[in-house]
């Protein structure tokens, strides 16, 4: 079993049900609401758990409604659409007429998604060059396809071969597997009208089959489908009398309103002979109305599979990846072989601006540029709230090293019932300096229950104060030397006070703090990790999956003095401390401390 | 001399004893490259030999084909798990590529002509690859096996047919590489005679 290093999962508020209760009594005042928590301590073993619990680093922060947001309940809106290949930003308005894929030539390789280079084909190899190597190489001319340099995959492969260099997505969007053009809709309208050519294709087709059998592409067969029902429905209207102008305005003509409408208020002659012709539409019969018959010869696809094998087919994935291509085959005998698959255009990314859900405000905005990676807003949670590391605690002295032992070396197991200690250091990244109050239940919940005891559950961390402003104030001198002075003298004076201890003795005392620096302060947390067997059961005995796991869920409470909320800086200027006001946050956090050994 | 930059590779001269060598008179093989073995090494005409690449006999004959490409780091008859001495040890094919840090096994492993290793990728011992085959880099040829003709390696053992039809158009490639090669790489094949 992989030993893990300490973690610090943070709860988003905005999950849990139970929670979603407390936030809203903690707007109002929470001072007196600290003890009906304990009956609702957060498990971070419920299965609901898993998807409200976030490092620190993938929370935001809402400065407006001062809660934290996380990647689920953050509204997104889209900035900018682009291709990951050539970076290019593509209008919205081209999105909805070209889709969700690049229209330039970026392709990626459909067998190994590899990106495509488009290459010549040599059709002629020059043995001169062989010979005489220092000529240069053949000027690149000749048709063109797009190649895989990973995994030598060629659009020839499918018989895709291309005019020109540039432009490969209109050129490929014409081209079917084979390389035969694909027919525009100019070109499926005349070849309708003209007779001539549908006997020359029967012709072609060298073994007299009747047109009915002559295959048909997808855009072709709807196309022919469309105007045959289009047609049949405008017939009953042109032997209407009369109206036969309008016959060929379908649906929306005034003739087959009126039909409609007569339909509904019904009785007359006249009705009764529009619903025989209602009921004449009859479905198509030939190729030209659109008729395919099913191609049930699968002969040839089960000769492939028998030649190719399960190598052969493409995988689900593979299929799922490829554009949708209308010019392609009818769906009967449609392409489940790797050797029909297509170039697949690169699908379009985007990026996404970040609102809260409640006050609408945006808390995190990209450049909408594509080449920028910077942010014009961007509100993360560690900037905002004490962010948590955990190191383990060896105590040096003689004693120590029995009760801790394991514990000191990061990422090793934990021995059970043997108390380990943990420090947890608080960094506060705000301005102001902050008052935490640390809730933990005294046994973690689960099966096995570790026990835990905070040390020092309540302190103050200072605020996070320039360096050098600091060193600057002080009038003794300047200098990290001096900074470093200070505060240890600071520390030593806490220590009166009772609020620290010194950690030359290594004594851990309850209620004191390990250890204090400019804006962080380090406690400890003792913990006593269950002994993993269960008395009886045989059944149950088993451990369940990560029951070893040691986390302990955490309420930490932060408090501070800020400015008040919607006021312009000049405004505060001139109330000066009046406009401060009391602010607090509170949510769940866990500790991931290590795992038991069993 | 104190300014000369010290390269934490092992001297390059100090290794195992020396191979008797069949040299083509037209290869390139550079100072650097590491010969060692017991068994007799043979280079064809035209095929280049990279800076520190390894041939290493112990195991067998070496054979490399005409125009083939040793590149640096790479290793021809690596002594593998069996250390069984066979006759011929590896044989590469004509127009060989053989990319950085690749290594083939020692033990009746034949490359096929036209073949790329790729860089990182491994040969086991005793596998025989077919002609004009692509492995592409870290791929690995589980000794023993047979992987036919225009066979393309490729993510963690997936393979597929290579029907490009290029392999002409490869093999000029490689003449055009090599007679840039000859030019870069000094070639010294007195050192190792």
């Amino acid at each position: 079993m992989a030993a893990i290093t300490p973690y610090t999962y943070i709860q988003c508020p905005c999950s849990d049900s139970s929670t979603l209760g407390r936030s809203s009594d903690t707007n109002s005042s929470r001072a007196d609401g600290a003890d009906d928590d304990d009956d609702r301590t957060f498990d971070p073993r419920a299965p609901r758990s898993n998807y409200s619990l976030y490092p620190l680093e993938y929370l935001l922060y809402c400065e407006d409604c001062h809660q934290i947001r996380c990647p689920r309940c953050v509204a997104e809106e889209i900035v900018t659409y682009y291709c990951p290949n050539c970076l290019f930003e593509v209008p919205s308005s081209n999105l909805k007429s070209e889709g969700n894929r690049c229209t330039r030539s970026c392709f990626q390789c459909p067998i190994c998604i590899g990106p495509l280079a488009v290459t010549s084909v040599e059709t002629k190899p020059d043995p001169s060059l062989l010979a005489a190597p220092d000529n240069t190489a053949a000027p690149q001319s000749g048709p063109y396809a797009l190649t895989c340099s990973y995994c030598n995959w060629s659009s020839t492969e499918v018989g895709i071969k291309f005019d020109k260099p540039n432009g490969i997505h209109a050129q490929l969007s014409k081209l079917r597997n084979g390389g035969t053009a694909r027919l525009t809709a100019k070109e499926r309208k005349e070849r309708r009208r003209d007779p001539s050519y549908r006997s020359s294709a029967a012709t072609e087709q060298g073994d007299g089959r009747s047109g009915s059998d002559e295959k048909l592409d997808l855009e072709t067969q709807f196309a022919n489908l469309k105007s045959f029902y289009q047609s049949q429905l405008a017939d009953p209207n042109a032997s209407d009398g009369g109206l036969a102008a309008l016959s060929d305005l379908g649906f929306s003509s005034p003739t087959s309103l009126s039909r409609i409408m007569s339909i509904y208020t019904g009785g007359s002659l006249h009705d009764k002979k529009a619903k025989l012709r209602v009921g004449a539409i009859r479905e198509a019969l030939e190729v030209d109305e659109g008729l395919q018959l099913a191609d049930l010869d699968e002969s040839a696809a089960i000769a492939q599979l028998h030649s190719e094998g399960h190598d052969g087919t493409a995988s689900t994935s593979r299929l799922s990846d490829q554009p949708p291509n209308f010019g392609e085959a009818h769906l009967h005998g449609r392409s489940r072989f790797v050797s029909e698959l297509r170039p697949i255009p690169y699908l379009l990314r985007t990026k996404r601006s970040k609102r809260c859900p409640v006050c609408r405000h945006i808390i995190s905005k990209p450049e909408a540029k594509v080449q920028t990676t910077r942010f014009r807003i961007r509100l993360v949670a560690g900037s905002y709230i004490p962010s948590i590391a955990i190191r383990p605690l060896s105590l040096s002295s003689g004693s120590g090293t029995s009760a801790s032992g394991s514990a000191g070396i990061p990422g090793a197991l934990l021995e059970p019932l043997k108390p380990a200690h943990y420090l947890l250091t608080f960094t506060n990244p705000i301005f102001e300096s902050i008052k935490v109050t640390l809730g933990a239940p005294a046994k973690t919940p689960g099966r096995f229950a570790s026990k835990v005891t905070v040390l020092c559950p309540e302190f103050e961390i200072d605020a996070n104060t320039d360096v050098w402003d600091e060193a600057l104030k002080d009038p003794s001198g300047a200098g990290e030397l001096r900074d470093r002075e200070r505060e240890r003298e600071r520390r030593r004076h806490k220590g009166e006070e009772g609020g620290n201890v010194s950690n030359n003795n290594n004594q851990l005392e309850v209620g004191k703090i390990w250890e204090r620096g400019r804006n962080w302060v380090s406690i400890v947390v003792e913990v006593v990790p269950a002994w993993l067997r269960l008395e009886h059961g045989t059944e149950e005995q088993r451990l369940r999956e990560d029951e070893d796991l040691l986390e302990i869920p955490m309420f930490v409470r932060v408090e501070w003095e800020a400015e008040a909320v919607g006021d312009e800086v000049g405004a505060v200027v001139g109330r000066d401390k009046e406009a401060r006001e009391k602010r607090e946050l509170a949510y769940w956090c866990v500790l991931g401390l290590g795992r038991i050994r069993h | 001399m104190s300014s000369k930059r010290h390269s934490i590779l092992p001297p390059v001269s100090s290794s195992g004893p020396k191979p008797p060598v069949h040299f083509s008179s037209s290869i390139t093989i550079a100072d650097s490259a590491l010969l060692t073995g017991t068994h007799p090494i043979a280079i064809h005409s035209e095929s280049v030999v990279h800076p520190r690449a390894k041939l290493d006999s112990l195991a067998g004959r070496i054979t490399i084909g005409r125009r083939c490409i040793i590149h640096e780091r790479s290793t021809l008859g690596a002594v593998g798990t069996s250390g069984k001495i066979t006759e011929a040890a590896v044989t590469l094919g004509d127009y060989v590529t053989v990319e950085v840090g690749a290594a083939i096994e020692a033990g009746e492993t034949v490359i096929g002509e036209g073949t790329v290793v790729g860089v990182g990728a491994r040969v086991g011992a005793g596998a025989v690859v077919g002609k004009h085959c692509t492995l592409t880099p870290h791929s690995e040829i589980a000794a023993g096996e047979v992987v036919p003709d225009l066979t393309v390696v490729y993510s963690n053992g997936m393979r597929r047919t290579d029907k490009r039809e290029v392999a002409e158009l490869k093999n000029k490639g490689i003449a055009r590489q090599i007679d840039v090669l000859r030019r870069m790489i000094p070639s010294n094949p007195a050192k190792f005679a």
